[in-house]
């Protein structure tokens, strides 16, 4: 059985799964941060292997684009990360709580 | 430390003997997280043992090539870490959890063909967002009260997750899809793909990263002495 | 692969933008050793917006044409490089009452401002899937920051929160619909993937699930229902200023990158998209105008008439098409202009007042009959009375989608127009028939909000009475994606 580009999208979609479903699943802001970061990298996953397989293209225009979307997306994770903290912080210095359904100042 | 463990007493002393033989080491982290990262270490090498040895034996039965093999324990690994981030109610075990899964997608990206962005991935995921992450535990007092409860939606999202995956595995895999690309993808040339090609969208990931760095900082300063103690807001508008 | 054009000069105006973002920040660093007036950041923000602004004019029908295959320099750019700048500065000049009272962080507010602009424009320009993603990146995580900003108001952070949570499962989304579309197609220029929905991609279930994952993360982005969940909880909790620029940038910017995305790039693959876009216009123009008639606080009430609003848009990229185009580029500088009356006026209000509820708006007609007619007009305007910028400009809309084959969504956005307009009057009954609170007398605005709403005020009357240079720039920058 050779390992192809099924292979590994079914990983890529077990993993975006799994990661949508921390998300909205639990309460914690920091734990629906780390379902995020799941999904992203289910993205980057995907992005790669397409990247790879890169035979089946209609039009062969480059094979490194999915590698540069990569890049971009890794940034844009970290700095979302960075982005949540500092509101978690925030939050818990006032609230004393990240849960997401005890803030609720605002209705959700 | 070992001996704080509720084990068995000789394979307490043997793992003693084995790991800290001058007797008195501590690792340089709180208590708390010995006791996970040895217990952590310990079910995961319950887990992944069993499926390498499987493995193995298909290796050397010729069922299976080695990339093939390092793809089938990766997605194991990527999975498993995966299930184990939802499933874990502490959330301090849960992080550590992702670490397995975000070191796994590196595995693949080897796999790929794409060394430079498994180096990148270990760097800023296995290191720089793991660390973040559990800044952010550590910083909103998770390790004192590290369960997690799920909300009430949980059923629901668990079942959109299984919806989603199960709806992008067939999509997906029905699809005929081709043949692999040659060979690895050099640095040089992502280099320039990267940064002459789309020099602009990497000037404007620039940006984003100033916001998210001025942004973080504005956000969490302290700008009044009472945001310390101020915690008597009031529970509903 | 061509060679690429890699003429800097083509991205003047942002450069300059950066330039100004990146004063205003330094110079609110060393504020306090320089003894400068904080009034001078807002001043260098205007200031350098308008050379921003006479920069992109230099790129006023010139041959279109394109930086490295991902922007786009042409009238469509151009259009909406004016259109943004000039909001920057409408609301730079609308606020900065309230921000020099409520916001501790001066610099990075307006920092946060330019370079959100940035994002918008490249938004609207950009012709490949990267630059737009990370343009779109670029806007949201200002407005992330920019939620957050009213560190006094508790709301603010959580907002923020909620926000930057609900907008990260978004963007993944995007991106997962992204590398669906990357992968059946092969290309991320708008131009391949166009050119490999010819060869007949369409139709197989990955490209529709990608497709669908596509406009789930847009629909976020514009908040399009039922990804609208963080719209009213980001509206309240912003600053004001903030509130405003959502409203206005966010979303205009959204559905030109949709228009241009949708136009060139997938627009082989109508049959696929769009009944999603269709039932998705249904259902905002539906929910959002029937949630706004229970809302007690403005900024509410404004953010799901704003998601009603977004139904109305949704149509003309359902139906879209050289008429549509246009319709859309003309009723996004209508709607721009109107809410951002609607807003400053608020602004001045709560500046006045501190207040948000649409209680305390009685008996302003009394007491600031000014501003009342300020606010009456603007909400007739978005409502679609004759005579204002909103009758003409939802006329040339519903009549596009109309013609487009879209008569029944048409019909519903009219009856939607009407629901809007009770929950407008309801705002109009408090400021005309209610008697004012005891002991408020009479008050004055500033010469600047004076300034800025009437100039505006004009503008709802300028596009309702005499819409043909409007109209003909609509046309022209439509015609680049559609000609």
């Amino acid at each position: 059985m050779t390992v192809d580009l099924a292979h590994y999208l079914t990983v890529s979609g077990l993993l975006f799964g799994v990661g949508i479903s921390i998300a909205l699943a639990k309460r914690n802001a920091i734990a629906v941060l780390m379902g995020i970061e799941l999904m992203l990298n289910a993205v980057n996953l995907s992005f790669l292997s397409f990247s790879r397989f890169s035979g089946a293209f209609a039009i062969k225009d480059n094979p490194l684009d999915g590698h540069v979307f990569v890049v971009f997306v890794l940034t844009v994770a970290a700095a979302e990360a960075a982005v949540a903290l500092a509101l978690s912080v925030l939050i818990y210095r006032r609230r004393e709580t990240v849960d997401l359904d005890r803030i609720n100042l605002l209705r959700w | 430390m070992i001996e704080r463990l509720p084990l068995p007493a000789p394979l307490a002393a043997l793992l003693r003997r084995a790991f800290f033989p001058e007797g008195s080491f501590r690792l340089p982290l709180p208590a708390q997280l010995d006791r996970v990262i040895i217990y952590g270490g310990l079910v995961a090498g319950a887990v992944v043992t069993p499926i390498l040895l499987v493995l193995i034996v298909l290796l050397v039965l010729n069922v299976l090539t080695a990339p093939e093999l390092v793809f089938w324990l990766a997605s194991a690994v990527i999975i498993g870490g995966a299930l184990g981030s939802v499933l874990l109610k502490n959330i301090v075990h849960a992080a550590l959890s992702l670490v397995m899964t975000l070191l796994g997608v590196a595995a693949i990206f080897l796999l790929l063909g794409s060394e430079f962005l498994a180096l990148v991935q270990v760097l800023v995921y296995g290191g720089g967002v793991t660390v973040l992450l559990l800044f952010g535990l550590m910083l909103t007092n998770a390790t004192d009260d590290p369960i997690v409860s799920d909300g009430a939606q949980k059923p629901f999202a668990f079942l959109v997750g299984i919806a989603l995956a199960g709806i992008l595995s067939v999509a997906l895999v029905d699809q005929i899809w081709g043949a692999p690309t040659a060979s690895t993808v050099a640095f040089r040339e992502l280099g320039a793909r990267l940064y002459r090609d789309f020099g602009l969208p990497f000037e404007i990931a620039s940006l984003v990263l100033v916001i998210a760095l001025i942004g973080a900082i504005a956000i969490a300063r302290r700008d009044r002495p009472e945001d310390t103690e101020d915690t008597a807001m009031g529970d509903g508008a | 692969m061509s060679e690429l054009n890699f003429e800097y000069g083509l991205l003047l105006p942002e450069f300059i933008l950066v330039g100004a973002a990146a004063a205003v920040l330094m110079l609110d660093a060393f504020r306090e050793d320089l003894r400068i007036s904080r009034n001078l950041l807002p001043a260098i923000t205007v200031l350098g917006a308008l050379i921003a602004g006479v920069a992109s004019l230099l790129f006023l029908d010139r041959d279109p044409t394109d930086f490295a295959q991902l922007i786009a320099v042409d009238d469509y750019t151009t259009f909406f490089r004016i259109l943004f700048i000039a909001t920057l500065i409408a609301i730079v000049l609308g606020s900065y009452e309230f921000v020099n009272r409520n916001i501790t962080h001066q610099g990075e507010f307006y920092a946060l401002l330019l370079a959100s602009t940035i994002g918008a424009i490249y938004m609207a320009a950009a012709r490949e899937l990267l630059t737009a993603y990370i343009s779109i990146e670029l806007l949201s995580f200002s407005l992330y920051v920019g939620v957050s900003l009213a560190k006094t108001d508790t709301r603010s952070g959580e907002a923020g929160l909620k926000y930057v949570l609900l907008g990260g499962v978004a963007s993944a989304m995007l991106l997962y619909g992204l590398s669906i579309i990357y992968g059946t197609t092969g290309a991320t220029t708008y131009d391949g993937i166009a050119a490999a929905l010819e060869d007949g991609v369409v139709g197989t279930p990955a490209f529709l699930l990608g497709l669908a994952f596509l406009v789930g993360g847009l629909g976020f982005k514009a908040s399009a229902v039922p990804f609208h969940m963080w719209t009213p909880d980001a509206y309240e909790g912003a600053p004001l200023p903030i509130t405003a620029y959502i409203s206005a940038t966010s979303k205009a910017a959204t559905f030109a990158l949709m228009l241009a995305l949708f136009g060139i790039a997938l627009d082989a693959a109508k049959a696929d998209w769009q009944w999603m876009l269709a039932s998705l216009a249904v259902a905002t123009m539906v929910v959002g105008n029937l949630i706004a008639i229970q809302q007690s606080n403005i900024k509410r009430l404004l953010a799901y008439s704003s998601i009603g609003q977004v139904g109305f848009m949704l149509m003309a990229i359902t139906t879209v098409s050289d008429a549509s185009g246009s319709a859309l580029l003309l009723h996004l500088a209508g709607y721009l202009i109107t809410n951002l009356a609607v807003f400053i006026a608020v602004i001045a209000f709560y500046n006045r007042t501190g207040s948000e509820e649409i209680e305390d708006f009685r008996g302003l007609a009394e007491t600031q009959p000014y501003l009342a007619l300020v606010i009456t007009t603007a909400l007739f305007s978005l409502s679609g009375m004759p005579l204002l910028a909103g009758f003409v400009t939802k006329f040339v809309l519903f009549q596009a989608a109309a013609e487009e084959g879209f008569l029944w969504l048409a019909t519903v956005a009219v009856i939607m127009s009407t629901v809007s307009l009770y929950y407008y009057l309801k705002v109009i009954r408090q400021m005309y028939v209610a008697e004012p609170a005891d002991g408020d007398s009479r008050w004055r605005l500033s010469p600047i909000a004076y300034l800025t709403t009437g100039v505006l005020f004009l503008g709802i009357f300028l596009v309702g009475l005499w819409a043909t240079p409007i109209f003909e720039a609509a046309d022209g920058a439509s015609a680049m994606l559609f000609g």
